[in-house]
């Protein structure tokens, strides 16, 4: 469920680190970091995985191992036809299998992206803060039923503390997972 | 570990991120296109113009309007083929490698060597079609269920393999130089002045956020995608090159061709990326980004690969030599070094192993202008290598009744000039249309690199 959140917009992205660093440990979860650029350390902290990785693997091999099927079938059992001498189940298959193994791990990747990421020609989108783009870094937290008035209060100071230039909250919705 | 700060400042002028964002996509929010910007379009539209003539003689007429013979069965088609495959390897190259060797400066470059490796791709792949003379019979080269048995391609011939390797290498390189735009195109969704551009751009950025699980399922995803074009980089060329090797033709048949090929292409694609850059940096301003400390260690990689390419050239002297073959021998010492194709073979050896051995001085490193002189060399050495390879070894192969000598015709000329128009009018619209550097990579370096100022006191002259 999208709820309202509150959102801390920064400057560096040094700033930024320390701030999610103490954000975390006073009990608020940050929900998610805007940035400009990949920040390798947002992702540590808050304990995000893909597991784009082992489907590239399951493409590639899968490409491998249809590639050598479909040249198996073709050359040896649909239509055996013998080339300069060579057996009918060759080795210079290895050739065709290598690169198809790379064509079909790479669109798969590819469009495995696009479809864990939402991603697609024309998706209209609103960000919670556009600046994110450029130059701004934002912290996200969610606000939930728990955050009273008193814990409001205690997170504004925080990151203002930690160097907030401007704390926003914002009913955006977006695509988080 | 991986910290190497031997490069020095690797962007100048103490930038802010907006200040990056801003210069890069000034010349994109240019209401208009620069005059020299419209005369090169020109120049190249008719060239490009001049080149589909060409290819219309071709295909209505025959390949007979070339000026291939039955001993030289393949010229400037092939060569040219072969030289923009070369050319199109630096943009893989600088991504890939560089990324895999941790070498930040790349980040500046990458994303023009890549256009770069598309539209030369796209120019290479034009030769084979127009080749097959029967152009309405492209499809055979496909496996595809016919009525002739069915009966499928060769699996083991060489040229399927280029076909194969090639659409791959286009394929994947498009699908890498894409997602690295993603995000700088989102940039121009959200600040762009025209509603015009904003709505394109918001369709071309696909609803990109920049939220921090995208920024790892992009950074993960376009490693594993460089990741896996790295090998093709290695396997085209050599694919390429196999074209030839397999055969018998002597000066062809040689097990060195691979990597003699594969070294050859990422020296012309270098060149090639100087070159561009140079043009680049000068009329775009971007000497903030594309800093002297750049050129300079494109120049020392050439200087390495411009070792190796020597050697090579010798290695084949001395293979042709020890081999005891005398076609061999006759073909290296009767038909290139001397003979007929003197002045071709001695223009590669000079262009491409000798000259770019000046680049050993700092002085000539540092002087654009010269910098930008040796990379043309490279560029016409790297085309008289494919003109000595293909031309001289077709002409006097075994029997001597059969030798022929190899002129190009206006027509191949001309296809020649048009897939340079192709090349040229692709890199302007890349120049106009598209972020030339890659916004959100720069920005990724920028902190670490080059604001920090006891690093850029201490290590900015050592080198």
């Amino acid at each position: 469920m999208n709820r309202t959140k509150i959102l801390g917009i920064y400057e560096d992205h040094e700033v930024l680190l320390e701030a999610l660093d103490k954000v975390q440990s006073k009990g608020f979860k940050v929900k998610d970091v805007f940035s400009p650029f990949p920040i390798h350390e947002v992702w540590e902290k808050l304990d995000l995985h893909t597991r784009i990785p082992y489907a590239t693997f399951i493409y590639g091999a899968s490409g491998t191992a249809m590639t050598f099927a479909f040249l198996y079938w073709s050359s040896v059992v649909n239509y055996p036809l013998k080339f300069g001498g060579k057996p009918l189940n060759t080795l210079s298959f290895v050739i065709i299998m290598f690169v198809l193994t790379i064509l079909v791990g790479t669109i798969m990747t590819f469009l495995t992206l696009l479809w864990r990421q939402r991603l697609y020609p024309g998706r209209k989108v609103e960000m919670p803060d556009p600046r994110t783009v450029d130059d701004k870094f934002a912290l996200v937290i969610e606000k939930t039923d728990d955050l009273d008035d008193k814990k409001m209060e205690e997170l504004n100071t925080l990151l203002k503390e930690t160097g907030a230039i401007e704390i926003k909250e914002s009913n955006v919705q977006y695509y988080e997972k | 570990m991986y910290n190497t700060r031997v490069r020095g400042v690797l962007i100048k002028g103490n930038k802010s991120y907006s200040q990056v964002t801003k210069d890069i996509l000034e010349p994109l929010y240019a209401p208009k296109a620069p005059t020299w910007w419209k005369i090169s379009a020109f120049v190249a539209t008719v060239a490009l113009l001049l080149g589909a003539w060409a290819i219309y003689v071709t295909i209505s007429t025959g390949i007979g309007t070339w000026g291939l013979n039955n001993n030289v069965a393949w010229g400037w088609a092939i060569i040219n083929f072969v030289w923009w495959i070369g050319i199109g390897h630096a943009g893989t190259a600088f991504s890939i490698f560089l990324l895999i060797v941790r070498q930040k400066w790349r980040t500046s470059i990458n994303r023009a060597a890549e256009a770069m490796t598309i539209f030369a791709v796209m120019a290479a792949g034009l030769f084979p079609l127009i080749h097959m003379g029967r152009i309405w019979d492209g499809f055979f080269i496909f496996p595809y269920w016919n009525t002739r048995g069915p009966l499928w391609d060769n699996f083991n011939s060489p040229l399927f393999w280029d076909v194969t390797a090639i659409s791959t290498y286009l394929t994947a390189s498009f699908l890498f130089w894409y997602v690295g735009m993603i995000p700088d195109f989102a940039i121009i969704r959200e600040q762009a002045a025209s509603k015009l551009r904003r709505k394109i751009y918001g369709i071309l950025s696909f609803g990109w956020l920049g939220n921090a699980k995208g920024w790892l399922r992009f950074e993960t995803a376009a490693l594993l995608m460089g990741g896996m074009a790295a090998p093709l980089v290695v396997s085209v060329h050599s694919i390429v090159s196999m074209d030839f090797s397999v055969s018998v033709i002597p000066g062809w048949h040689t097990t060195i061709f691979p990597p003699y090929f594969v070294i050859g292409a990422i020296f012309s694609g270098f060149g090639m990326v100087l070159t561009l850059t140079i043009i680049m940096r000068k009329l775009y301003k971007f000497n903030d980004y594309i800093t002297d400390g750049h050129l300079d260690a494109v120049a020392r990689i050439l200087t390495f690969i411009s070792l190796i390419m020597g050697t090579a050239y010798l290695t084949e002297l001395f293979m042709a030599w020890y081999s005891g073959s005398e076609y061999e021998l006759f073909t290296f010492m009767k038909n290139r070094v001397t003979g007929d194709y003197t002045f071709a073979y001695w223009t590669m050896l000079t262009c491409n192993a000798i000259i770019p051995q000046l680049f050993w001085f700092k002085k000539i490193r540092k002087n654009i202008t010269a910098v930008f002189i040796i990379s043309i060399f490279i560029n016409i050495g790297m085309w008289f290598e494919r003109y000595v390879i293909v031309v001289t070894s077709l002409s006097k192969d075994f029997l001597p009744s059969g030798w022929a000598m190899y002129k190009p015709t206006f027509i191949e000329i001309s296809i020649y000039i048009g897939t340079l128009g192709l090349f040229v009018l692709g890199v302007l619209l890349f120049f106009r249309y598209v972020p030339m550097i890659a916004i959100h990579e720069v920005k990724h370096v920028l902190k670490e690199t080059s604001t920090d100022p006891s690093f850029a006191e201490n290590n900015s002259e050592k080198h």
